[in-house]
């Protein structure tokens, strides 16, 4: 490991400010030691991990849609380990960004650096050319828990559809708080990242070995039920130009390949004997669709009138309410380091309490969005899923796959040759 | 065929026992860093109790050479154990990296000796409808039984934190709410008046200027500000000496010393004079007896809520209260350079306190308070957030505030009648502007000056006079649509603030020249250097201005067309602060006294 | 059935390059709206030591332990006192360097007699764990030249740092890495430059 250490010249300085004490004029001829402070990670590198993060995408991309090779994605994600989660420790990963884009666009004071702000367009516009491929194997959240899945059990598909939800909710709460610049609770929460560190609090590593645990039976539980960002990458796939598919050729319904996927993301072909009768469905859907803007509604108001116990997680908030109930953060016997360092800052009563009524009032607001695009996800979903859709092979769901290339090695028919 | 099956029997087995080992030792690795984890927390050398009371003991008892090496020996052991504790945890940290490794590694063979192909196992109940009816009916008892548990939680900790703070901000904004809706439909109805019957509007504005009583005969027989009533630079005494010598004691009536530094004024009310010290940990008001001279009370002005704990850094030359404190005979009111303004009784108890946020002011802030119709007017100038508010004389909290896109300002405010109406008139980088003090309404403003403005304005006969060194000096014909009449940059101020009558302009240059210009077309009529540094503003007493110069010698003379001296009577000590005035005597803050000059 | 099916690939085909496109719209949008907030430059913590009311969280509330906050040392501002508030526990009867004296709790602050009368402080970084408790003396009796900071060598630079959302006083804040050093006391014209 190396340092660069910077080292101040000897140069005169004047001190402005005037001290208590005047600095000495040594006899004796003592030199005065030079203050060192070390310097960050150069920025070169910074550049470098974008660098490294497109040959990685692009490579894994090209080993999913024209290899076809699971051993590649292997390869790929120990690499990811290696480089994105030890070396680089994790830190701006494209789960976090999100926060970082939002907080630029609604805090004006805040610039974000263009390194934050590729790492979370680049894997969004692959995934939108083919898929999840950043999942498969460049995200260093998902590499690790794709190696720890090695005894894969199928859950409930309908439990997945519910579960599915989690990620939305998830991203709507990071959102909220990094747009009032509270706090980017995805970088708090994240399981993984103290492993890759070496270095977390207790909680923070507990977490993360929970996770690795349930893991190994169920495949990627983070990712599924969790990720922010693979709600966002969710939504993109489903559109993307294009995506891997299980067999190279055509689909000979073999069924090798039906059990092969440890996350539930093969559609299962469908056929026409198994649908509903049709005015049931299209009442259905009707209803639903009707019922969709009642759901948006409801959400919002509901989540509005959470809004205070959504706001009181902004520590200014926190602290007006300590200050204005005189309850001292609970602390019994002597004064709250909060309330101590506020006193001194030299900031009034008043002004804490117009901050804090603004950041409540922004809260409000922003919960109302929230708790509309909560009831729009809900109402989304309930819709998708009265829709029947036709199968006749079996194929990745383009939505839910992570392109981690498990069941192309299930798939007994060979490419076409040209 | 069946040896290789065995083959890769064997191997599995191999891989399998590996695992298990791994496993094992990860395991047991995990343990051992958990209870690690537990005593490092234990072993925190930041709060290590034992040595501490050791050490009060020691304190009790500093010839206990036992105890002394007690403690070094505990010391020496916390911190070890600290540090050991560290890198065992990051040692077992590696080798819990490594046993998983393993552990992963040895999964993979053992995997990779398996049959890849898998008995088909036929899911039933992977009907697409089946799923979907079931994954419908899951979330919508999860939808609900989300949205029942948050409203729940909302209904319980529902407190309307919002409307709260906002309440508890707003409270101290309801009178300001009252008064400007009062005072917008006076202006209303005024307008109404003016519109309809513009005939009348010459005997409105006649009825109302002879109904403005500003100064009031109460503030003119006393000294209730900075630069007497309004903070003009006039005094209305008649009797005030001419003559004295501090060397020799004549007309000195008596001198007091002041216990705290401080370069704000005196001001005088009835048998009292007060001043205020700091020495940036105290802070402190003083009421002087005005015929003895003895200190009647001193005031310490503690515990303020949101009060700095430590005070904001000044330069010497200004000090933490270089501001002027005001009184309107009930109440003295008074501000320091932390931003903690109180108001004291007549008898020095305190009758409320607020900390208006510690002003961002690199020198230290030094506007002085005024008074107008129980409001205080404060002139706030800080480098963020530049306001000037007006506080309720009877509970402190502000009626309005009028933010100002003005750099820092050393100036004070100056209240003039003009007339037809009553206006706050302050300086700063880069306009003069004028305020209501009913609602805090910008009158008028116009760009004028430029840099550290120290000097407050002067005004008379509608025209206000604004300086700056390495400015200028420009008179401003005020109205809704203000002018400049004319500019000059001959004698300019960096401290000391012009005065004016409608006659003539007194301009005082920090190192001592006066200039006598005529108001109205800006000719000079003279200019006259005493030679001596002068800090004080200038007072127009009668047909005379007092002029106090640096080494403590003031300089009287006639506000007339020529200059003719009236005498040059010596104090004896240094001095930076404008005198104040009183029925036949002079109040002077010099070196660490106050004197009082009168027979 | 057959027009029937393609007219229905059809139209899911439309809604799929429309939402390609709307998508690619969006990511267009939202990158080139904040291409104006962007830096080039990235971002690193530090602590505005003007702020610092060394509360001693940031000891505890890094997740690296020992913390990435340091104490550092202007040397400038130091008026190299035998009597160092920062160096000795307050009310010490004997200027020695015995443990029982000493206000670093892991006696990271070393001290050096340089001459008469002048002392010269030292930190261990290696020793350090950014309690700021010498902080607090050196700013309450001295000339406040020890001084909290975070040491950009150490520090993993969270996107989200975890003292600087515990941090009472606000002292935490994003800087550019060319100023990644808030400390007062460092000669200005030498503030710490990248040099790639």
């Amino acid at each position: 490991m190396f340092f660069f250490f910077v080292i101040i010249s000897l140069q005169a300085y004047d001190v402005t400010a005037k001290n208590r004490f005047p600095k000495p004029e040594f006899e004796s001829g003592h030199v005065q030691p030079e203050t060192i402070t070390p310097a960050p990670r150069a920025m070169i590198l910074e550049y470098l991990d974008v660098f490294v993060l497109i040959v990685a995408l692009s490579l894994i991309s090209w080993l999913i849609l024209k290899k076809r090779s699971r051993k590649g994605v292997f390869w790929m994600s120990v690499f990811t380990i290696l480089y994105f989660g030890f070396y680089k420790q994790g830190c701006v990963c494209a789960v976090g960004s999100v926060q970082n884009v939002t907080l630029a666009l609604f805090n004006e004071s805040y610039n974000i650096p263009i390194t934050a702000l590729l790492f979370f367009v680049i894997p969004l516009l692959y995934t939108l050319f083919f898929g999840r491929t950043f999942c498969a194997g460049v995200c260093p959240l998902g590499a690790i828990q794709d190696i720890f899945a090695f005894r894969p059990m199928p859950i409930k598909a309908w439990l997945e559809k519910v579960l599915g939800i989690i990620p939305f909710i998830y991203l709507g709460l990071a959102v909220l708080y990094a747009a009032t610049g509270t706090d980017f609770i995805i970088c708090r929460y994240d399981p993984f990242i103290g492993f890759y560190r070496f270095d977390a609090t207790f909680i923070m590593f507990m977490l993360g070995a929970i996770f690795l645990l349930v893991g190994v039976f169920i495949a990627r539980p983070y990712c599924r039920f969790l990720c922010p960002y693979g709600a966002l990458l969710n939504i993109v796939s489903r559109f993307s130009f294009k995506h891997m598919t299980i067999t190279p050729a055509n689909c000979i319904n073999c069924k090798l390949c039906e059990s092969s996927c440890p996350f539930g993301a093969i559609n299962m072909p469908a056929p026409v004997k198994e649908k509903e009768k049709t005015e049931v469905i299209v009442k259905r859907y009707i209803l639903l669709s009707v019922i969709v803007p009642v759901l948006v509604f409801a959400g919002g108001l509901i989540a509005s009138n959470f809004h205070e116990n959504l706001a009181m997680v902004n520590h200014k908030v926190k602290l007006a309410s300590e200050v204005m109930n005189n309850t001292n953060f609970g602390v019994k016997d002597k004064e709250a380091i909060e309330i101590t360092a506020f006193k001194t800052s030299g900031q009034t009563v008043d002004q804490l309490y117009s901050e804090a009524s603004a950041i409540v009032k922004e809260f409000y607001f922003g919960s109302w969005i929230f708790g509309c695009f909560i009831g729009l996800v809900f109402g989304l979903t309930l819709v998708s899923l009265t829709v029947f859709k036709y199968h006749s092979d079996y194929s990745p769901d383009k939505a839910t796959c992570h392109s981690c290339a498990r069941c192309m090695d299930y798939c007994p028919v060979l490419p076409e040759k040209k | 065929m069946i040896k290789e099956k065995e083959h890769n029997n064997s191997k599995a087995r191999f891989w399998k026992s590996v695992m298990i080992i791994a496993g094992v030792f990860s395991f047991a690795l995990c343990i051992l860093i958990i209870g690690n984890y537990f005593q490092i927390n234990k072993a925190d050398p930041v709060n290590t109790k034992v040595i501490n009371t050791l050490v009060e003991r020691l304190n009790h008892n500093p010839g206990d050479q036992v105890l002394r090496n007690e403690i070094r020996e505990f010391d020496l052991l916390a911190r070890k154990a600290y540090f050991t504790n560290q890198w065992q945890i990051r040692f077992g940290g590696y080798l819990l990296f490594f046993g998983i490794i393993v552990m992963v590694i040895s999964v993979l063979m053992m995997d990779s000796t398996k049959k890849k192909v898998q008995a088909i196992t036929i899911v039933k109940d992977n009907k697409l409808p089946t799923i979907q009816r079931n994954a419908r009916k899951w979330i919508t008892i999860g939808g609900i039984a989300l949205a029942v548990i948050t409203l729940i939680f909302a209904f319980l900790s529902h407190n309307e934190l919002g409307n709260k703070f906002l309440q508890k901000e707003l409270s101290e904004n309801k009178l300001n709410n009252k008064d400007s809706l009062t005072a917008n439909s006076n202006i209303i109805q005024n307008n109404d008046t003016l519109n309809s019957k513009t005939d009348t509007t010459n005997v409105d504005t006649a009825k109302t200027a002879s109904l403005i009583e500003f100064p009031t005969a109460a503030m003119m027989s006393n000294f209730p500000s900075f630069r007497g009533p309004g903070g003009n630079g006039i005094d209305y005494h008649k009797n005030i000496p001419t003559s004295w010598d501090g060397a020799s004691g004549k007309n000195i009536k008596w001198k007091t010393a002041i216990p705290l530094p401080g370069y704000n004024s005196p001001i005088v009310w009835g048998d009292k004079v007060f001043l205020t010290g700091s020495n940036g940990t105290k802070q402190q008001v003083y009421c002087f007896d005005k015929k003895s001279g003895n200190i009647l009370w001193t005031a310490d002005i503690t515990g303020i809520e949101g009060s700095p704990s430590t005070a904001p850094k000044v330069t010497d030359d200004t000090g933490y209260s270089a501001s002027t404190l005001t009184t309107d005979g009930e109440k003295v009111y008074a501000i320091f350079a932390t931003g903690d303004i109180i108001a004291l009784d007549m008898k020095g108890n305190k009758v409320w306190s607020r900390n208006l946020g510690v002003p961002a002011n690199h020198y230290g802030y030094s506007s002085s308070l005024m008074l107008y119709e129980n409001k205080i007017i404060v002139q706030y100038d800080q480098n963020n957030g530049a306001k000037v508010m007006a506080l309720s004389a009877q509970s402190g909290k502000t009626i309005w505030s009028t933010p100002r896109k003005v750099k820092i300002s050393w100036a004070s405010p100056v209240i003039v009648n003009t007339g037809s109406r009553v206006e706050i008139i302050l300086i700063a980088e880069p306009y003069v502007a004028s305020y209501d003090p009913a609602t805090g309404k910008e009158l008028w403003k116009i760009d004028c000056t430029s840099g550290e403005v120290g000097p407050s304005v002067a005004y008379a006969n509608g025209i206000v006079f604004a300086l700056n060194e390495y400015a200028k000096l420009a008179a401003i014909k005020i109205g809704d649509q203000p002018k400049i009449l004319w500019e000059n940059n001959d004698y300019l101020s960096d401290v000391p603030s012009p005065v004016a009558t409608d006659k003539y302009l007194f301009v005082v240059t920090s190192y001592g020249e006066v200039a006598c210009y005529n108001p109205q077309t800006g000719d000079k009529y003279w200019n006259h250097d005493f030679g001596t540094g002068t800090y004080s503003s200038p007072m127009l007493v009668g047909e005379k201005i007092y002029l106090m110069d640096k080494k403590g010698t003031m300089h009287i003379f006639k506000a007339d067309k020529t200059f003719s001296s009236v005498g040059d009577p010596k104090l004896g000590e240094n001095t930076v602060c404008t005198p104040a005035f009183a029925d036949g005597k002079i109040f002077v803050r010099a070196g660490n006294n106050l004197y009082c000059i009168g027979k | 059935m057959s027009s029937e099916e393609k007219h229905k690939i059809t139209r899911r085909e439309f809604i799929r390059k429309g939402m390609q496109l709307s998508i690619l719209i969006g990511l267009g949008s939202i990158a080139g709206g904040l291409i104006t907030k962007t830096i080039s430059e990235k971002t690193v913590w530090q602590i505005d030591t003007k702020k610092c009311t060394q509360c001693g969280r940031c000891a505890t509330s890094c997740i690296k332990k020992p913390s990435a906050v340091k104490c550092f040392h202007a040397y400038d501002m130091c008026g190299y006192c035998d009597l160092c508030g920062g160096y000795f526990k307050p009310g010490t009867k004997d200027l020695t360097t015995a443990a029982e004296n000493q206000l670093c709790p892991t006696s990271a602050l070393k001290r050096k007699f340089i001459e008469e009368p002048f002392f010269e402080y030292e930190i261990d970084k290696e020793l350090c764990i950014g309690c700021g408790k010498c902080v607090k003396g050196c700013g309450a009796f001295g000339n406040g030249s020890l001084q909290l900071q975070v040491s950009q060598d150490l520090c993993d630079n969270c996107n989200e740092c975890s003292i600087a959302r515990d941090c009472p006083s606000n002292a935490f804040s994003r800087v550019l890495n060319s100023t990644s050093y808030l400390m007062l006391g460092l000669r200005d014209s030498n503030k710490w430059k990248n040099k790639l």
